[in-house]
């Protein structure tokens, strides 16, 4: 059979697809989780991903960007895949989700970093799973003989006692935002960031009564309306760095968005050095380089150092 | 290069004029009808004619030698002898003359016998008359003729074979092996052609990478062939011996040096994508080769797909194979020969909807399935759907898709019948009686040797043969299986049959780029887009041009033998000229005369433009300059300069003016002169002669090259003199010119003069411009009488008429272009 190239694209999820007689290689947005981020089209290596601002919709709120995948530029490489702070995009090799460059060391993994110490967690507490904005997180209980409780209201007080807790976060959809780390009344959670940075509104320059960063922004209380000023501001406590709320800002120069660091597992790739330094900027990236190679040499001593010891 | 006229002084101060003149008896078949003794008295007359002789065979060495001792004898510096025609002994008497000291281009013919006696038998007094027109058209043009020296080019021993197929893999060795330095240009990774990519061979299905591999290792090993792979033709420049050629090569970002095949990068990279190699059925790495056996055996990194991770580069270390700054590099060749063997394509039949390739799963080309069967291909030689990866119980191969369709292409393609039967063979001999195989064909055509028997092996093992053409094919949702609606012409009545997949035996086409290929080395297409040799039956080999061969399927679609047999026979062809140190051309070529060329005032470049060899160069405000080498002396230009400014070398317009008038001389109104081209028209005339097909003795023929030389002037001054009818005949349109296009040349200048001089008041009947092969002799006879039929329905008093009426125009044309 002939090579075939597919786009489809529905409401719920954008598929690119390669269709050859023995392999099938397909690329899936799923809308649901996209939040219309720049992450991905920086990241890509092809510069194969869009952004498309749309208009505002009838309730008057400004819309995310539209994520397009160009067919003719994707080679289903799948960095989008791991770049994805939201996890909308997924990459397959005859339908298993196989991500090649993460295989062969192209390509770095992001750490995302969410602990939960829910042996401590007070019982019937549902704080976390509330506070998230992206509703990632799930409680749930568990009785004594490892079966979930079904309905928490049939069992007695006694027995609510003997119930452990099972905070279960989505790991692969959660951007990090920290929100349930500072909503545990009893600081069960740790969250690193997977992105550092920096964000600011320009005051001078944002105009007054638009807000439209605010109404795309994917973590509630990132961004917030000043009753002062009547202007939006950051938090930046909560924002994730990703960037959605500068794929749409109508004015240039009124958001200023600096990612600094990514937490990824430790890979030497000049793709990744390229996706960073279009994700951060050169100065960053060579920040890393440096940190890097200071690390090689110090590797390369100690080695030495463990040789010499041997020999002597 | 380029050339003044030659020996000019010779020319301007020609001295006393001796010619002899001597007529042949060819035993009776000249003297049989024409009275050679009133020749011999009427020669005598003619003007600087001091010597005349009979003789019974002038070709036979009495006779030559006769000739040679009458030149010493009676200090003869012009020779005309009148025999036979001057395409069959014009070079023995050039030679003969030549012995006796004489340039052997101070020699005329006139054809008495292809011309008069065979094809005047009943009428000898007039076949007596036309031919002392003829000697005397001949000794006419013998007056002006002047010396020529054979020129002579220097050669340079080394080839260019362009496409690394097994065409160009054979022309190659073969050259390398006589001792010549070859460049094997290829522009993918590899070398290997279509032949690397198919798995078996018919009809003793050999391994075919086993038997072309070894000569992919040959090739790249000898010490005289530099392979230039993943590289593109530029520009070729220059002529025969002395090619100069530019050649782009693509950056693999590996260095070739460096890089020593291990395949250690393409194990580290993430990076898969289609690979075309395999017909897009499986994937290759962004640094891979295209197969194991590629050669030269060096990766290449697709930066289409490369993510830049430089994995490959950690991989490599040490070697230092990968650069990804290497740019393209430009590199330039001088060559004496160049070998084109670029292939052809297979036709992917997406624009037709009645076979559903592209839309149904199951329905694969052959070449498609060639890779599914071959065990290093991408399923690892299982024959399996595309649409449920199995493997199918009924297999539908269906022939001529494309191939011998009008409405696509007209043309056989050669070799589908013979590779369907070997698929159908392996397919039969793998599954045996598990896998149910149909095949509908037109005809089989099985025509080579243990062909037939191939076709009664597949016979005997059980595929169903079905004659008739299919109709259209449609797909059963579910199953994804196939059904074809055909025609079985055997049983006269439409039949359904349903398989689990189809393979469609596709027309070979030509390679994508070959007009491109045709642009820079000035080669001819056919209809069909495939190249066209100089000519079909006696020069298969070589192109128009000069110095440049064409060897395997670029010409038309070849068989593997087929194609080697090519490629050595391009070889022998090209080692012809590489063997010499110096090459010959004969002078018959355009020569520019500098004080009258227009371009030096104003910008002209017509001749340049209309060369159909791309042999004249015009630079701004210099007199246009014929390369030598390049001139194949048809005359177009000469025809075509708007200033007269160019000569065609011993067809000189003086020359063919002299004879014209010689032949008009007396009773115009009753003779047709005819301009017939050397290498179709005068022979389908010689042809008319030597079948004895007798027509009206009323013609006075003129010899050019092409017609492309019968320059309008001719035909003004031909009525003018009062010609009764003027008939301009060449090689047949479109294709049939031996010097590529000189007939459209000739048919666009006629097309705009006719009407004039209808206008002028000619009658349309005596202007004629007709396409007469050399095969066509019986057209040449039936188109004069036709021709003196009208002639005589005009009448000499109607004619007489006319041309009065004509003539003071007509020569106030011609004057107008002399005081020019």
């Amino acid at each position: 059979m002939p090579l075939k190239t597919l786009k489809k694209e529905t409401a719920e999820t954008l598929t690119l697809e390669w269709i050859l007689h023995v392999k099938n290689y397909r690329l899936t947005l799923n809308k649901n989780f996209c939040v219309g981020c720049e992450i991905c089209s920086l990241a890509c290596p092809k510069e194969a991903i869009k952004l498309e601002k749309l208009p505002k919709s009838t309730n008057g709120k400004a819309q995310h960007a539209k994520v397009d995948i160009n067919l003719e530029k994707c080679n289903f490489c799948g960095i989008c895949d791991v770049m994805c702070p939201f996890g909308a995009i997924k990459v397959t090799v005859n339908n298993e989700h196989v991500l090649n460059v993460i295989e062969k060391e192209s390509f770095p993994q992001l750490i995302r970093d969410v602990q939960i110490n829910s042996a401590n967690c007070a019982p019937e507490c549902v704080d976390c799973e509330k506070a998230c904005p992206l509703n990632l997180i799930k409680i749930s209980y568990i009785k004594p003989d490892g079966r979930f409780v079904e309905d928490l209201k049939s069992l007695t007080t006694l027995e609510r006692e003997w119930l452990r807790v099972d905070v279960n976060v989505d790991k692969e959809h959660c951007p990090c935002c920290r929100i349930c780390e500072f909503k545990c009344p009893k600081g069960l959670i740790h969250v690193r960031k997977i992105f550092y940075g920096r964000m600011k509104i320009n005051p001078e320059k944002c105009p007054e009564g638009c807000k439209d960063c605010l109404d795309v922004c994917p973590i509630s209380g990132a961004l917030y309306l000043s009753e002062a000023d009547k202007k939006v501001h950051v938090n930046e406590l909560f924002c994730v760095y990703c960037g959605a709320c500068k794929a749409i800002c109508p004015v240039n120069g009124a958001l200023e968005l600096k990612r600094t660091r990514i937490m990824h597992a430790p890979v030497r790739s000049g793709a990744w050095n390229k996706a960073l330094e279009r994700l951060t900027s050169p100065l960053e990236t060579s920040k890393e380089l440096k940190a890097k190679s200071s690390q090689k040499a110090v590797d390369v001593v100690e080695r030495r150092l463990k040789w010499k010891e041997v020999v002597v | 290069m380029t050339q003044t006229p030659p020996q000019t002084q010779s020319w301007e101060k020609p001295g006393e004029l001796r010619i002899g003149v001597f007529i042949c008896h060819c035993g009776l078949n000249i003297a049989g009808v024409i009275d050679i003794k009133e020749l011999v008295e009427f020669a005598k007359t003619l003007p600087d004619v001091v010597y005349v002789k009979d003789n019974r065979y002038t070709c036979a060495d009495p006779g030559q030698d006769e000739i040679r001792k009458a030149i010493k004898e009676y200090k003869l510096n012009r020779v005309v002898v009148a025999a036979c025609s001057p395409r069959m002994h014009e070079v023995t008497f050039r030679r003969t003359v030549s012995d006796a000291g004489l340039n052997p281009y101070l020699f005329e013919m006139a054809n008495i016998r292809e011309f008069s006696s065979w094809c005047h038998p009943s009428t000898p007094k007039e076949a007596t008359e036309k031919a002392k027109d003829l000697i005397k058209m001949a000794v006419a043009k013998a007056r002006l003729l002047i010396p020529l020296q054979t020129i002579e080019v220097p050669v340079t021993n080394k080839a260019l074979v362009i496409g690394g197929g097994i065409a160009g893999i054979n022309a190659a060795l073969d050259l390398a092996e006589m001792g010549f330095k070859v460049y094997l240009l290829e522009k993918s990774e590899s070398i290997g052609g279509h032949m690397a990519q198919l798995d078996k061979t018919f009809p003793t299905l050999d391994c075919s990478i086993c038997i072309e591999g070894p000569k992919m290792v040959d090739v790249g090993r000898h010490p005289n062939i530099e392979i230039i792979s993943y590289a593109d033709l530029i520009s070729v420049s220059g002529y025969i011996g002395n090619f100069r050629v530019k050649i782009r090569k693509n950056p693999r970002y590996v260095k070739a040096e460096n890089c020593t095949g291990c395949g250690e990068c393409k194990d580290v990279c993430p990076i898969e994508y289609p690979n075309d190699w395999d017909m897009d059925l499986g994937v290759r790495k962004a640094i891979s080769v295209p197969f194991d056996q590629a050669v030269p055996l060096l990766y290449t990194i697709n930066k289409d797909y490369c993510i830049e991770c430089f994995k490959c580069v950690d991989a490599c270390g040490e070697r230092r194979a990968i650069d990804f700054e290497q740019k393209p590099e430009d590199i330039e060749l001088e060559v004496g020969a160049i070998i084109v063997a670029t292939g052809y394509d297979i036709y992917l039949p997406y624009d037709n909807s009645l076979y559903g390739y592209g839309k149904y799963t199951n329905v694969i080309t052959s070449l498609e399935f060639e890779r599914l069967i071959l065990a290093a291909g991408p399923t690892g030689g299982k024959v399996l759907r595309a649409s449920d990866g199995k493997k199918p119980h009924s297999v539908a191969f269906i022939q001529c898709v494309g191939s011998r369709d009008i409405n696509k292409y007209p043309y056989c393609s050669n070799f589908c019948c013979m590779y369907t039967l070997k698929h159908v063979v392996q397919l039969k001999e793998k599954y045996k009686d598990d896998v149910e195989v149909y095949v509908f064909y037109m005809d089989m055509r099985t025509n080579f040797k243990g062909f037939e028997e191939f076709y009664q092996r597949a016979r005997e093992l059980g595929v169903n043969f079905i004659r008739g053409r299919v109709s259209r094919i449609t797909e059963i949702p579910g199953t994804k299986n196939l059904v074809i609606h055909a025609e079985d012409a055997n049983l006269g009545m439409p039949i359904e049959i349903e398989a689990e997949m189809v393979v469609l035996a596709t027309a070979a086409i030509p390679k994508k780029g070959a007009d491109e290929v045709a642009r820079i080395l000035n080669l001819t297409r056919g209809a069909d887009g495939f190249f066209m040799e100089s000519h079909p039956k006696l020069k298969p080999l070589d192109s128009p041009t000069d110095g440049i061969f064409l060897a395997g399927a670029c010409q038309g679609p070849k068989d593997i033998p087929y194609s080697v047999s090519q490629g050595c026979g391009a070889a022998a062809r090209a080692a012809t000229i590489l063997s010499k140190q110096k090459w010959k051309i004969e002078p018959i070529i355009a020569v520019v005369d500098p004080v009258k060329c227009r371009n030096v005032t104003v910008k002209c470049g017509i001749c340049a433009e209309r060369c159909p060899y791309g042999a004249i160069k015009v630079a701004e405000k210099q007199p246009a300059q014929v390369i030598t080498a390049m001139c194949h002396g048809c005359g177009t230009c000469v025809a075509e300069c708007p200033a007269d400014a160019i000569q065609q070398m011993h067809f000189t317009d003086a020359q063919i003016l002299a004879q014209l008038r010689a032949a008009l001389e007396k009773d115009p109104e009753d003779k047709i002169l005819a301009f017939l081209c050397n290498w179709c028209s005068y022979a389908g005339a010689d042809l008319a002669g030597t079948s004895r097909f007798e027509y009206p003795p009323v013609i006075r023929p003129i010899r050019v090259m092409c017609s492309g030389r019968v320059d309008r002037d001719f035909v003004l001054e031909a009525f003018r003199l009062g010609a009764g009818m003027v008939l301009v005949a060449a090689c047949h349109l479109p294709y049939d010119c031996h010097y590529i296009s000189g007939n459209w040349k000739m048919k666009a200048r006629m097309e705009a003069l006719a009407p004039m001089l209808h206008k002028l008041g000619l009658s349309p009947e005596r202007f004629r411009v007709e396409y007469i092969s050399a095969a066509e002799g019986i057209k040449f006879a039936e188109l004069i009488k036709e021709m003196a039929e009208q002639m005589q329905a005009l009448g000499r008093e109607r004619i007489k008429a006319e041309n009065e009426k004509l003539r003071p125009v007509l020569e106030n044309m011609l004057k107008r272009k002399e005081k020019r």
